[in-house]
C-alpha cells in the first residue's frame, strides 16, 4: 500500500457567511417574535419542531462520529471533523429550550393540574410527565450529551496537533459507553418533546422512529457540507466520489430504515385498531392531513428512495446535494407532521399561517453561524488521526 | 493494549500463499472422516432419530400429545420456529450486511453462517407445518386456483410467513449457491477423483474464473445483497407481526418488528460463534477463522444484546406509561407470576451475561466465550417462550386462565430438531468447503495489486 | 505439435496481480476485442484495466422486480377484492397495508431468481463444459494462484506470432497456444444410450402411475373417517333387519312440537280457544299470513273473491252469518285440518300464525258489517 502524506491546507472560510447566517437569524427570529404575538400557541409549536430539528441533527452528528469509532471506519475519517463540527450544537440547545420550557403549559396538557384533576390516565403518568423531573431530564440530557461531546472532541483536536494514537483508544472507549447512553437518551427526548404533546398516546417503537429520523438529518447536513466544502476546495484533493459515494449509501440505508420504522409502527396500529393507539393516526387523517399524511411517504420516503436507488447517483456529488437539502426539509416536515396536527385548532384539519414558515429560517441561521464559528477555529480535517491517510486512500 | 492504526489488522493470520490457502480449506474434503466425526455424527444423529420417532408418534396420535391447551394454543412449535428462524438471520447479516458494510472479516465465516442459515430455516419450517395438525393439508397455505373456489387470506400473518420463509429460504440458497459456483470449479481443477471431478463439473456449471464473467458476477453479488438485506429484516419483522397484529397485552408492540430483528440476529451470532469455536479447532483453521474474527462476532452480539435489553426496557416503560391495565399486568405478570422464572433466565442470559463481552480479556479467550453464547441461545429460546407463553396463559378472562405444561413429545421434537441441524451442519463440514476460497483468496496479502489504493484510480 | 486442430487462442500466465494488470492494459490498448482474462478471485481494478463497460445486470433485477410488485398486488386484488371478497378484521377489501409484506417478498423473489438466471444462462451461457479452456494446465493453474489471459482465435486482429510475441514481452511465467476441443460425438442409436432412455421412461411412467393413483388417494390419518359409530346408510349387526338407520320409537314426540289431536275430527270447538289477545302486532302479523296464505282464494277480504276463483270451486265468503258465528277454535281447525278442497295448512303456517288469522279474520268480519252506531263510537 503507498500511502502519501496528507496534504491538507486549511483555508479560511468566506467571511460572507457569517454575515449570511447573522440575518437569516435576525429575520427569523424578528419574524417568529412577531409570530409570537400574533398566534401564540402556533409559535410555540413552530419553535417546538424547530427546536427538536436541531437536537437531530446536534445529537444525531454525535451519534454518527461514536459510531465509526466503534466501528472502526476508515473511509469517513477524513469527514470527522465536519460530524463533530456539527455536533458543537449540542451546548446551545441548553440556551434554545429556555423559551420552551416557559410556554409548557401551551405545548403539553400533562402540564395542567386542573387537567389531572379529572384525567385518571394522566394523573398515572404523573409520576413521569411532571414538569421538575421533566425539567431535570431536558437539562440532564443536554448535559450527558455536552459531556460525550466536550472528550471526544477535545481529544480529536489535541490529535490534530500530537498525532498520540491513544487518544483514538481512549475515543473508542468513550464512544462505546456513549451508544447504550445515546439510545436511552434518545428516546426519553422523543417521548418527552413529542410524544407527549398527546399524552394519552404511546408507542414502544417511538424512540427508534425518532432516531432514524435523527440519523437522515445529520447525515444529510453532513453530507451537504461534504460537497460544498469540497466543490470549494477545503479539503485534501484525494477525497473522492467513493468518499461520498458511502455518504450516499448510508442516507439511502436510513431512509429505508426510516420506511421500515415507519410502516411498522403504523400498520400494527392500524392492523391491531385498538382506541387508544389509532387516535393519532385518525388526528393525522382528518380533514387534508390526509394529503400532508400521504405526502409525507412521498417526501421522505419515496423520493430519496428513487433518487439513491442506482449506483452512480450516490456518488454524484450534484445528486447528492440535492438529496441531502431534500431529506433535510424531509426531517422537517415529518416532524411538522408530529407536531402540528397536536396543536388545538388543528382537529378538522391544517390551517394555513406564516408563521409555519418562519422558524426554519431561523434553524438555517443558526446551523450556519454554529458551523462557521467552530469551523474557524479548527482544522476542517483531522490531520493528526492515524486513521486518516486510510481513509484517504480508500477506495470502492 | 496498544494498537496501531494506521494499518487494517490482515484478515488473515500468518503469511499464506494462495495454494496454502487453498489446500487449507479443500483438504477435509479428501481425507477420510475420522472417529471424531463418526462419534458427533452419531451423537447428532441419535437426537434426530430421538426427534424423528417422537414426530412420528405424533403424527400418528395427533397434536394432543402436545402442552399446547387452552389458552395456550401456541406451545413448543412456534416457539421453536421463531427460535430457529432467528438462527438463521446470523448467516444473511454476514454474507449480505456485512458485505454491504465492507467488512472483510466476514469472507472467514461467510460460507459456514449461510449453509446455517439454510439448515437453521429447514428445521424452523418443520415446526408451523406440524402443529397445523394435519400437515398433509399445508398445501392450502399456498394461493393456487383450487377446486374450493377459495383463495388464502393475503391478510393474515400466518399467510406472510408462509411467503417469507419460502422466500428467505430460496434467496438463501440461491445466495448460497452463487457463490459455491467458483469454488466448485476451483474444486472440479483441483481433484484427481474422477468421479468428484465430473459432480463438481456438473455444479460449477462450467465456470472459468473469466473477468469478464466476475465483473457481472461481483454485481449480482451487491444486487443479492441488496435484497437479501431488507429481505432478513423483513422475515423476522413478519415473523413479529404473527404476536404484534394481534391485540393480545405482551404481543401487540410497535416495537417488535427491530427487537425480533436483534433478537435473531443476537442469537443466531451466538450460534455461529458456538458452531465455528469447533469448526476452527476440528479443521485447524485457526489462521483463517482467527481470535479477531471470533471477538469482532462478539462485538456484535454484545450490540445486538443490547438492543433487545433497549426493547425489554422500553416494553416495560411503555406498559406502565400507556396506563393500560392489561399491558401493565402483562408485565407485572412476566417479572413476578407463575413463570417469573423463565423472565429471569432471559434477561440474565440475553442482557446480563453478555455484558461480561465489554471486557477484552472475555471477548478473547474461547471457554469464556463458549460459555456465554450457550447462554445466549439459551436465554433467546426463553424469550419466544416467554411471549408466548406468559401472554397466553394469563388472557383478559379470569376464567380462561390455564397453565403450560410441556410434555416428552414437545421436548423430544425440539431435540430432534437439534438434532437435524447438527446433522445437517456435520455432513456439511465434510461435503463442501467450509470457507469460501475464491473470497479468502482475494482478501490475502499481496493478493490485489498494489497500485489499488493510490491517486491514479478514479 | 498442431494436429490438425484449430487453435483456440494464446494464453499467457502470471503470478502476481500487478502484472496481471500490466497485461490487461496493454492488451486492451492494442485494440484488440475478442480476449479474456482468467482469474482466482475477481482483482480490483481489472475492469478499468480491459476497458469492459459496467454490468448491465441492474436492469435485469430493477425490471423483474417490478414484474414481481406488480404480480404480488394483482393477485390480492384479484383474489381478495374481486374474486373472493371477504371482510376480515373490518379492513376494506383492497387492504394496502397489509399486502406490503407479501409484496415485498415476491418482488425479492421474482427480483433474485431472475437476476441470477440470467447472469448464468443469458450473460455467461452456462452451463457449459465443453468450453476449450476446460481440463487445460491453463485452468487448472488460474483455478489456483495464478492469472492468465487469452487473446482468442476469433479476433479479427488475431496473428498467433504477433500475439505470442506480444505476451512473451509482459514478463509472463509461460505461455501456451490452446486449442480447441476434438468433438465427440454421441450417436443417438447406441444400445447404452436407447436402455438408458428406455429405463427413464420406465421409472418416470412408473413413477406418474404411481403417484396419480396410489400416492393422492391415501388419506394419512382419517379419525374422523373411522369411528365406531353406526353412519347413514351402514349396516348394523344389532338389529335383526340389519338396518342402520331406525325409525324413532312410536309416539316419539321431536322437540319444540306440539301435537295436534284432532286430525280428521269434525268439529273439535270446545277444547280449542284462542290463546292471543288481537293485539297491534298480533293483527299486523295475521293479516301478513293472511294475505299471504288465505288471500289468493278468500280475497284480500275475505269475501270469497281471490285471483284463483272460478279455476277451483269457488271458497265460500268469510262473511256469510254460518262462519261469522263460527268459534274461534274452528276456523283454527279448518286451517289445520283443511275443509272441502281446502288442504291442511299446518305444514306451512305456524300454530301461533293460524291463531293470528283467526284474529285478522274476526277484524275483516268486524269492519264488513260495521253499523253507523261505531263510527259515534270512533268520534
Amino acid at each position: 500500500m503507498s500511502q502519501t502524506e496528507v496534504t491538507y491546507q486549511k483555508k479560511e472560510l468566506p467571511a460572507k457567511l457569517n454575515k449570511i447566517g447573522l440575518i437569516l437569524l435576525a429575520v427569523g427570529v424578528a419574524l417568529g417574535v412577531l409570530g409570537f404575538f400574533v398566534d401564540h400557541t402556533r409559535a410555540i409549536f413552530n419553535y417546538l419542531l424547530a427546536y427538536t430539528f436541531l437536537i437531530s441533527i446536534g445529537v444525531g452528528a454525535l451519534f454518527l462520529v461514536t459510531l465509526e469509532y466503534v466501528t472502526n471506519a476508515d473511509w469517513s475519517v477524513p469527514f470527522r471533523r465536519i460530524v463533530e463540527i456539527f455536533a458543537g450544537i449540542i451546548p446551545f440547545l441548553a440556551i434554545l429550550v429556555i423559551p420552551l420550557l416557559f410556554n409548557m403549559h401551551d405545548l403539553f396538557h400533562w402540564s395542567q393540574k386542573e387537567v389531572l384533576a379529572t384525567d385518571k390516565v394522566l394523573a398515572g403518568k404523573a409520576p413521569y410527565l411532571n414538569v421538575p423531573f421533566f425539567i431535570i431530564r431536558v437539562f440532564g440530557f443536554i448535559g450527558i450529551w455536552f459531556l460525550f461531546y466536550f472528550f471526544l472532541f477535545r481529544n480529536s483536536l489535541k490529535q490534530d496537533k500530537t498525532g498520540n494514537q491513544n487518544l483514538t483508544t481512549i475515543n473508542i472507549r468513550i464512544s462505546a459507553i456513549f451508544i447504550p447512553v445515546f439510545a436511552i437518551t434518545l428516546s426519553l427526548t422523543a417521548t418527552d418533546w413529542l410524544m407527549s404533546i398527546e399524552p394519552h398516546w404511546f408507542s414502544t417503537i417511538f424512540g427508534v422512529y425518532y432516531f432514524s429520523g435523527t440519523v437522515i438529518a445529520a447525515l444529510a447536513a453532513v453530507t451537504l457540507a461534504v460537497v460544498l466544502l469540497r466543490e470549494h476546495g477545503y479539503f485534501d484533493k484525494r477525497i473522492t466520489n467513493d468518499h461520498l459515494y458511502s455518504l450516499g449509501a448510508l442516507m439511502f440505508a436510513f431512509v429505508n430504515f426510516w420506511g421500515y420504522i415507519a410502516f411498522s409502527q403504523f400498520m400494527l396500529i392500524w392492523y391491531a385498531d385498538l382506541p387508544e393507539e389509532t387516535s393519532w393516526f385518525i388526528q393525522r387523517w382528518a380533514g387534508n392531513w390526509a394529503i400532508f399524511s400521504i405526502l409525507l411517504i412521498i417526501i421522505q420516503f419515496l423520493v430519496p428512495y428513487i433518487a439513491l436507488l442506482s449506483q452512480p447517483s450516490k456518488m454524484n456529488p450534484k445528486r447528492l446535494k440535492f438529496v441531502a437539502i431534500w431529506l433535510l426539509f424531509a426531517h422537517l416536515y415529518d416532524l411538522f407532521w408530529i407536531v402540528i396536527p397536536s396543536m388545538p385548532g388543528m382537529e378538522k384539519g391544517y390551517i394555513f399561517s406564516w408563521i409555519d414558515f418562519v422558524f426554519p429560517i431561523a434553524i438555517v441561521g443558526v446551523v450556519i453561524l454554529i458551523f462557521n464559528m467552530l469551523a474557524k477555529r479548527v482544522n476542517l480535517m483531522p490531520i493528526g488521526d492515524p486513521k486518516i491517510k486510510r481513509g484517504l486512500d480508500f477506495h470502492l | 493494549m496498544k494498537v496501531d492504526y494506521t494499518t487494517e489488522a490482515p484478515v488473515i493470520q500468518e503469511r499464506l500463499s494462495l495454494a496454502q490457502i487453498q489446500e487449507l480449506v479443500a483438504k477435509p474434503l479428501d481425507t477420510k472422516p475420522d472417529k471424531k466425526f463418526f462419534i458427533a455424527l452419531t451423537i447428532s444423529g441419535s437426537l434426530l432419530l430421538f426427534g424423528a420417532v417422537l414426530l412420528a408418534i405424533t403424527f400418528y396420535k395427533g397434536i394432543g400429545l402436545w402442552g399446547n391447551n387452552e389458552p395456550v394454543g401456541w406451545g413448543f412449535p412456534i416457539i421453536n420456529f421463531v427460535f430457529w428462524v432467528g438462527i438463521g438471520h446470523a448467516g444473511t447479516l454476514i454474507s449480505a450486511i456485512l458485505f454491504l458494510l465492507r467488512q472483510k472479516w466476514r469472507t472467514g465465516i461467510a460460507r459456514f453462517a449461510e449453509a446455517m442459515t439454510i439448515f437453521a430455516v429447514m428445521c424452523a419450517g418443520i415446526f408451523p407445518i406440524i402443529h397445523l395438525g394435519r400437515p398433509w393439508l399445508a398445501g392450502y397455505l399456498v394461493p393456487y386456483p383450487n377446486q374450493h373456489g377459495m383463495w388464502v387470506n393475503f391478510t393474515s400473518p400466518l399467510v406472510w410467513d408462509v411467503f417469507a420463509v419460502s422466500t428467505y429460504f430460496t434467496v438463501s440458497l440461491i445466495f448460497w449457491y452463487t457463490g459455491l459456483i467458483p469454488d466448485f470449479a476451483t474444486l472440479r481443477d483441483r481433484t484427481a477423483s474422477k468421479i468428484k471431478k465430473s459432480i463438481y463439473s456438473i455444479f460449477s456449471l462450467g465456470w472459468r474464473h473469466s473477468n469478464r464473467h466476475w465483473q457481472h458476477y461481483e454485481k449480482a453479488y451487491v444486487l443479492l445483497a441488496g435484497f437479501a438485506t431488507p429481505l432478513v429484516l423483513s422475515v423476522h419483522t413478519i415473523v413479529s407481526f404473527d404476536f404484534a397484529v394481534a391485540i393480545l397485552p405482551g404481543w401487540h408492540s410497535t416495537i417488535f418488528p427491530p427487537y425480533f430483528v436483534a433478537g435473531a440476529i443476537f442469537s443466531g451470532f451466538a450460534m455461529v460463534v458456538t458452531v465455528l469455536i469447533f469448526v476452527r479447532k476440528i479443521f485447524d483453521l485457526q489462521s483463517i477463522i482467527t481470535l479477531n474474527h471470533l471477538e469482532k462476532m462478539n462485538k456484535v452480539i454484545i450490540a445486538t444484546s443490547l438492543m433487545v435489553g433497549y426493547s425489554y426496557a422500553m416494553e416495560f416503560f411503555i406498559a406502565w406509561y400507556s396506563g393500560v391495565p392489561e399491558e401493565q399486568f402483562v408485565f407485572i405478570n412476566r417479572a413476578f407470576g407463575p413463570y417469573a422464572w423463565a423472565y429471569w433466565t432471559m434477561v440474565s442470559c440475553n442482557v446480563l451475561f453478555p455484558q461480561l463481552f465489554w471486557f477484552r480479556k472475555i471477548r478473547r479467550s474461547v471457554p469464556a466465550m463458549l460459555a456465554i453464547v450457550i447462554l445466549v441461545n439459551v436465554g433467546m429460546w426463553f424469550e419466544r417462550f416467554v411471549i408466548v407463553v406468559t401472554s397466553l396463559h394469563r388472557d383478559f378472562l379470569p376464567s380462561s386462565w390455564g397453565m403450560f405444561i410441556p410434555t416428552i413429545y414437545d421436548i423430544g421434537i425440539l431435540l430432534g430438531s437439534f438434532g437435524l441441524f447438527f446433522t445437517l451442519v456435520i455432513l456439511f463440514t465434510k461435503s463442501l468447503p467450509v470457507i469460501s476460497i475464491s473470497e479468502i483468496k482475494a482478501v490475502a496479502e499481496g493478493a490485489q495489486p498494489s497500485y489499488h489504493g493510490g491517486v491514479n484510480h478514479e | 505439435m498442431n494436429n490438425g486442430r484449430k487453435i483456440f487462442g494464446v494464453s499467457a500466465l502470471f503470478n502476481k496481480p500487478d502484472d496481471i494488470i500490466n497485461a490487461a492494459k496493454i492488451v486492451a490498448g492494442k485494440g484488440y476485442t475478442e480476449w479474456d482474462v482468467n482469474t482466482p478471485y475477481p482483482v480490483h481494478g481489472m475492469d478499468d484495466a480491459m476497458k469492459i463497460k459496467p454490468s448491465k445486470l441492474g436492469f435485469v433485477t430493477l425490471f423483474f422486480g417490478l414484474c414481481g410488485t406488480a404480480f404480488a398486488l394483482l393477485l390480492m386484488w384479484y383474489t381478495l377484492s374481486v374474486d373472493y371478497p371477504l371482510v376480515i378484521g373490518g379492513k376494506p377489501f383492497f387492504a394496502l397495508p397489509a399486502f406490503i409484506p407479501v409484496t415485498f417478498e415476491l418482488t425479492v423473489l421474482f427480483a433474485t431468481i431472475s437476476t441470477i438466471i440470467a447472469m448464468l444462462i443469458f450473460f455467461f451461457g452456462l452451463p457449459r463444459n465443453n468450453h476449450p479452456l476446460h481440463n487445460t494446465d491453463y485452468m487448472k493453474k488460474v483455478s489456483l494462484d495464478h492469472f492468465g489471459i487469452v487473446i482468442e482465435a476469433a479476433d479479427p486482429k488475431f496473428d498467433e506470432y504477433k500475439i505470442n510475441e506480444l505476451l512473451k514481452s509482459l514478463n509472463p511465467v509461460s505461455t501456451a497456444v490452446i486449442y480447441e476441443k476434438e468433438k465427440v460425438r454421441y450417436p443417438i442409436f447406441e444400445p447404452k444410450f436407447i436402455t438408458f432412455l428406455i429405463l427413464i421412461a420406465v421409472v418416470v411412467s412408473f413413477g406418474t402411475y404411481l403417484t396419480l393413483n396410489k400416492l393422492m388417494y391415501i388419506t394419512p390419518f382419517s379419525w374422523m373417517d373411522e369411528q365406531e359409530k353406526i353412519t347413514p346408510q351402514s349396516k348394523s349387526e344389532f338389529f335383526s333387519d340389519e338396518r342402520g338407520m331406525r325409525l324413532p320409537v312410536e309416539g316419539t314426540v321431536a322437540r319444540g312440537f306440539i301435537p295436534y289431536p284432532f286430525m280428521g275430527v269434525e268439529i273439535p270447538d270446545k277444547y280449542l280457544s284462542n290463546p292471543f289477545i288481537p293485539t297491534e302486532e298480533n293483527l299486523t302479523l295475521g293479516k301478513k299470513k293472511f294475505l299471504t296464505f288465505c288471500s289468493p282464494c278468500h280475497g284480500n277480504f275475505g269475501n270469497g273473491d281471490g285471483r284463483l276463483r272460478g279455476q277451483f270451486p269457488n271458497p265460500p265468503s268469510l262473511h256469510s252469518t254460518r262462519i261469522r258465528n263460527f268459534e274461534d277454535g274452528r276456523i283454527y281447525h279448518v286451517m289445520t285440518n283443511g275443509k272441502n278442497v281446502m288442504p291442511s295448512y299446518a305444514s306451512q303456517i305456524t300454530r301461533d300464525e293460524r291463531w293470528a288469522i283467526v284474529n285478522y279474520v274476526r277484524v275483516l268480519q268486524r269492519a264488513e258489517n260495521a253499523s253507523d252506531s261505531d263510527i259515534e263510537k270512533i268520534q
